[in-house]
């Protein structure tokens, strides 16, 4: 979203109707019918819908996406697929006189009582500090004064705590000025896409102060940089920031989503891996949902979303039938879910039992074409491949045939990896062995990958393949396994030989002894 | 380390069956123990039937030609997987088993760069550094020399 | 009474080799030695003998195909295990038998000690065991780094770490021991040339001086002082002749010993750990019979953690010489065989504690 060259239109005058005005200006298509097979491309092209004035009641939409959703894929499609209010235009950095080497406002601030001093501590500790951006930047007055009279003054352009409405075009002035933020490297799309953002939709289109600004994650006089480990931004701490407002009921009541993502999302293998394991690669809510921009994916982004990380999936998954249904297909979350990403697993293709098939769980009744709804496989246990596909249909046969090959592979890579256990706890060196499986596995690994493509063929060439190397693995296991039984044999006959010959000497022993006392 | 020969088998104490006996079990304790020391160290002396005369060290791995510039092959190094690149900078060579989940990493061309068959995950072929993707850690580098068109691994 | 059942045929040729070497006598005197009758060795020194024996057979067999680099070492040690015929069995007895002989020469010295077999006349052969020990000590430690593992590279790690700690000279000896400041391809050539050529010849002459002694001043009765001179009076011990009788009983400890080691190398063989990575230290611990130094580390201060063994095994080097008195009965030595006992159970407890840590 770039933002419009439009003069700046504050959130203000937007009027109940004007949004009426612009509602059926973009048509009633920006419900979110983009799903079924009858949207058009320009409906799916936010941009394409940018046209005038703010628009549009962003603010009905989340709650919309997530009740019944009559005809969308996503939560958040609604929303998505209404027209964006544009980006207000970047404010001028606040004026004031250059600080020099003093900071009155510091110098009294400090020593007025302990708040005081804790934000001007705070401050001095902050990233700002540091680039030498000062009180009056962001509150304005004269910071050269240290008379409150003067310093604080409207003549000298003090501000006070700028409001959460003022707040997004404070930090914008300079974070968004390509120039001031050359030399830190940093980006200035920040400004833009947090108007993209459905935080910055509800702020311009219905002065609704109670979403997210810049301040409610970077913090405000303690700014620090995404690479402190210390900063609510930093990636390790980015799913308890989100939480902190998302797994609040009473503040999430008025909007009507949920508050339990952060706790699924904790349980899921992105959430182990990030908070359990403190793996910062994992994703956090802003690798999905955008950070500034945040936002749900839609139904068409999520395979990108997915595949920004799951690459070698991605492209196995571009080459599927399931890709060329494109509106209708199903898509990473069909079967993986969303914040509740499990490890996956046979488990996958089939429901224990064939479950209860209606034509609308896959279809759209009026028109008979497909259409998959993300609602009908918010239950793990539904996402399945026979969840669409019938038993008595081919592709169902298919499914067998994929798992049953998979099915077979893994067998045989687990009972050869058993088998190596075996032959390492006897004390056997199982190198080759290990070298053997490591083969098989990459072998597997491909071929569990493969199902993405649904292409049963390749599945099973793959699978025959992870097979014959895992075999191959566990037929050295088995011949060290036997080794180690045949030394065992060995054992006891040498056990025995060694038996006689100590007989034997006890014997002669014995006989030598009586005839010493003999003598 | 043999018994001493038998002593003072007087016939007044040892009746001839028993001295038979015992003539017998000596001798079984002269050839058991000659065997038991003797079969394990002739066969140990016996050189392997297996493909490696010798282990460690120097293993001949592949000759120049079957890299060529700009190429990578993964190559046997005794019984693991190594890879060979022959790179701008010169022949390198790393352990070719993936550092994520111990797959077995592949050269890809089109990318010019160690790529893992499984995630994705993508090696810099001059390095053995992650490019991209999942590997928590490069792969482990190994030794290359080239002796005429020979190359050969060994142990970093 | 020895040649007296030899076949026609071989006592001519013994007589022929004789007449060519007359080494005759020699054997004789050697072998024709009467040992009293009380006496109790529980065979424990020839046991030693017998595990040395092992070793040298066995090392000389893993040389053959060991290549002391590392980065061959590892290598070739997987090779040895894996591939070569009854390899696995050859590494296998080294291993025990290593174990094993450090085992049995400790219990041989605390046999001694306990029986007083190391007062007069027999002090010297005293202060040659206790360098047979620390040879067979120098042989575990040398010859423990030479997979080049996990297990033996930090091992060997903490193990030179202990002698660096060594007041005054510590450094240097770290130095001396490493051949650098790191554990490296240089310390691998050291210990290499110590354990195959530097010990075999040292313990080999110690062991046969040990020996000589042994043979020159037979066994020690433990139920009476040796007297000083020679009288009927006191030379009225009951003897019983050294061969074949006792060679005999010896020969039937040998043929246990082997089945144990037969049964340790099927049952527990020496295994291989992952090669050595100087970057991942693992939960590194010496070898259990340097535990108790280890473990005492831990109590006190690095300095006399130290000192304490070196000293300990100097006292017990000249120990013949600080304790002058002639009673060898236990009863009449209460306050050394106690306060033996105690440092004893002390060092097993130790070991035990760093055993199981």
């Amino acid at each position: 979203m770039s933002p419009d060259a439009r003069p700046r239109r504050s959130p203000r005058v937007v009027t109940p109707a004007r949004r009426l005005l612009r509602l059926a200006a973009t048509g009633l298509v920006a419900g979110g019918l983009w799903f079924g097979l009858a949207v058009t491309a320009s409906a799916e092209d936010p941009t394409a819908a940018t046209g005038g004035s703010p628009a549009a009641s962003p603010g009905a939409s989340p709650a919309a996406s997530s009740g019944t959703a009559t005809a969308t894929a996503s939560p958040g499609a609604s929303s998505s697929a209404a027209p964006l209010v544009s980006a207000p235009p970047v404010p001028t950095p606040i004026a004031h006189p250059p600080a020099g080497d003093t900071n009155g406002c510091v110098d009294c601030h400090s020593a007025v009582n302990d708040k005081q001093a804790e934000i001007s501590a705070a401050w001095e500790a902050s990233v700002h500090a540091g680039a030498d951006v000062g009180c009056a930047d962001c509150h304005g007055g004269d910071p050269r004064s240290d008379q409150i009279t003067v310093g604080m003054s409207t003549e000298a352009g003090f501000l006070g705590t700028p409001d959460r409405t003022q707040t997004v075009g404070v930090c914008g002035s300079c974070h968004a000025n390509v120039e001031v933020m050359r030399p830190y490297n940093l980006a200035t799309d920040q400004y833009a896409k947090y108007w993209s953002s459905v935080h910055g939709q509800r702020l311009a289109t219905a002065n609704d102060t109670r979403v997210a600004v810049c301040t409610d994650c970077h913090g405000s006089h303690d700014v620090r940089k995404v690479s402190d480990p210390n900063a609510k931004v930093f990636p390790l701490n980015v799913p308890e920031l989100c939480a902190s407002c998302h797994a609040d009921a009473r503040r999430m009541e008025p909007y009507g989503i949920p508050t339990d993502q952060f706790e699924i999302y904790a349980g899921s293998v992105h959430g182990k891996a990030l908070l359990e394991e403190q793996d910062v690669r994992a994703p956090s809510c802003a690798s999905c949902h955008g950070s500034h921009d945040a936002k749900p994916p839609r139904a068409t982004e999520v395979v990108d979303v997915c595949g920004k990380c799951h690459t070698a999936t991605q492209e196995l998954y571009e080459q599927s039938r399931h890709a060329q249904l494109e509106q209708a297909a199903p898509k990473c979350w069909t079967c993986h879910g969303t914040h509740d990403v499990s490890q996956p697993g046979p488990r996958l293709f089939f429901h224990p039992e064939d479950p209860d098939y209606e034509c609308s769980t896959c279809h759209d009744l009026t028109n008979r074409t497909l259409r998959l709804e993300i609602d009908r496989f918010a239950n793990e246990a539904d996402r399945r491949c026979d969840t669409c596909h019938h038993p008595d249909s081919q592709i169902y046969a298919q499914v067998q045939g994929i798992a049953d090959a998979l099915g077979g592979a893994e067998g045989a890579f687990e009972a050869a990896g058993m088998r190596i256990e075996d032959a390492a706890r006897l004390g056997m060196i199982t190198a080759d062995a290990e070298v053997g499986i490591a083969q098989a596995r990459t072998s597997l690994i491909q071929a569990q990958a493969a199902v993405h493509t649904t292409k049963l063929k390749l599945v099973s060439d793959l699978s025959t393949d992870a097979r014959i190397k895992a075999d191959e693995a566990q037929a050295m296991a088995v011949a060290k396994v036997d080794e180690s039984t045949f030394r065992r044999q060995a054992m006891i006959v040498v056990l025995a030989l060694i038996a006689l010959s100590v007989v034997f000497l006890v014997i002669i022993k014995r006989q030598l002894d009586r005839e010493l006392e003999g003598r | 380390m043999e018994p001493a020969p038998i002593p003072a088998t007087d016939a007044t104490v040892t009746r001839p069956g028993r001295r038979r006996v015992l003539r017998w079990l000596g001798g079984l304790t002269v050839v058991s123990t000659v065997a038991m020391v003797v079969t394990p160290v002739l066969g140990f002396l016996v050189p392997t039937r297996s493909g490696r005369a010798v282990a460690g060290g120097k293993v001949l791995v592949a000759t120049t030609a079957d890299i060529p510039a700009g190429g990578g092959k993964v190559v046997a190094m005794g019984s693991a997987p190594a890879i060979v690149v022959n790179t701008e900078q010169g022949l390198r060579a790393y352990s070719a088993i993936c550092t994520h989940l111990g797959c077995v990493v592949a050269w890809n061309d089109l990318i010019g760069a160690i790529q893992c068959p499984c995630h994705d995950g993508r090696f810099n072929p001059a390095s053995g550094a992650v490019i991209s993707g999942p590997p928590p850690a490069p792969l482990p580098p190994l030794n290359v020399t080239v002796e005429g068109d020979q190359i050969f691994l060994s142990e970093a | 009474m020895a040649t007296g059942q030899t076949a026609g045929g071989s006592r001519r040729t013994t007589r022929w080799l004789d007449d060519r070497t007359r080494l005759a006598p020699v054997l004789a005197a050697m072998v024709h030695v009467r040992i009293p009758m009380t006496a109790r060795t529980w065979y424990f020194g020839g046991i030693a003998l017998f595990l040395f024996g092992i070793q040298v057979v066995t090392g000389t067999l893993l040389a053959l195909y060991y290549k002391p680099t590392p980065e061959a070492a590892y290598e070739s040690v997987q090779f040895i295990t894996s591939d070569v015929s009854f390899g696995w069995l050859i590494r296998s007895v080294h291993h025990w038998a290593a174990n094993l002989m450090i085992l049995f020469v400790v219990l041989h010295l605390l046999r001694v000690f306990f029986q007083a077999a190391y007062k007069y006349p027999r002090e010297v052969t005293w202060v040659v065991g206790c360098g047979l020990l620390l040879l067979t000590l120098g042989f575990g430690f040398t010859g423990y780094l030479l997979p080049w593992d996990q297990r033996a590279y930090w091992a060997t790690v903490v193990g030179t770490e202990i002698a660096g700690g060594v007041p005054v000279i510590g450094d240097s000896l770290l130095l001396l021991l490493r051949g650098g400041s790191d554990v490296s391809g240089a310390t691998m050539s050291r210990f290499f040339g110590i354990h195959v050529l530097v010990l075999p010849l040292a313990l080999g002459g110690m062991l046969a001086l040990h020996l000589v002694l042994v043979h020159q001043l037979g066994l020690a009765n433990p139920k009476k002082p040796e007297p000083r001179v020679r009288t009927a009076d006191n030379d009225d011990e009951p003897l019983r002749p050294f061969f074949p009788h006792y060679i005999l009983d010896e020969l039937v400890a040998w043929y246990i010993l082997l089945a144990v080691l037969v049964v340790l190398a099927s049952l527990y063989p020496a295994t291989l750990e992952e090669p050595a990575n100087i970057l991942d230290a693992g939960h590194p611990k010496p070898e259990w019979y340097y535990l108790a130094v280890y473990e005492m580390l831990k109590f006190l201060p690095k300095d006399i953690g130290i000192l304490a063994p070196i000293v300990g095994l100097g006292v017990v080097i000249v120990w013949p010489f600080l304790d002058r008195s002639p009673e060898v009965l236990a009863r009449r030595r209460k306050v050394v065989v106690g306060g033996a006992t105690l440092i004893v159970l002390a060092l097993v407890f130790l070991t035990w504690r760093g055993y199981v840590a």
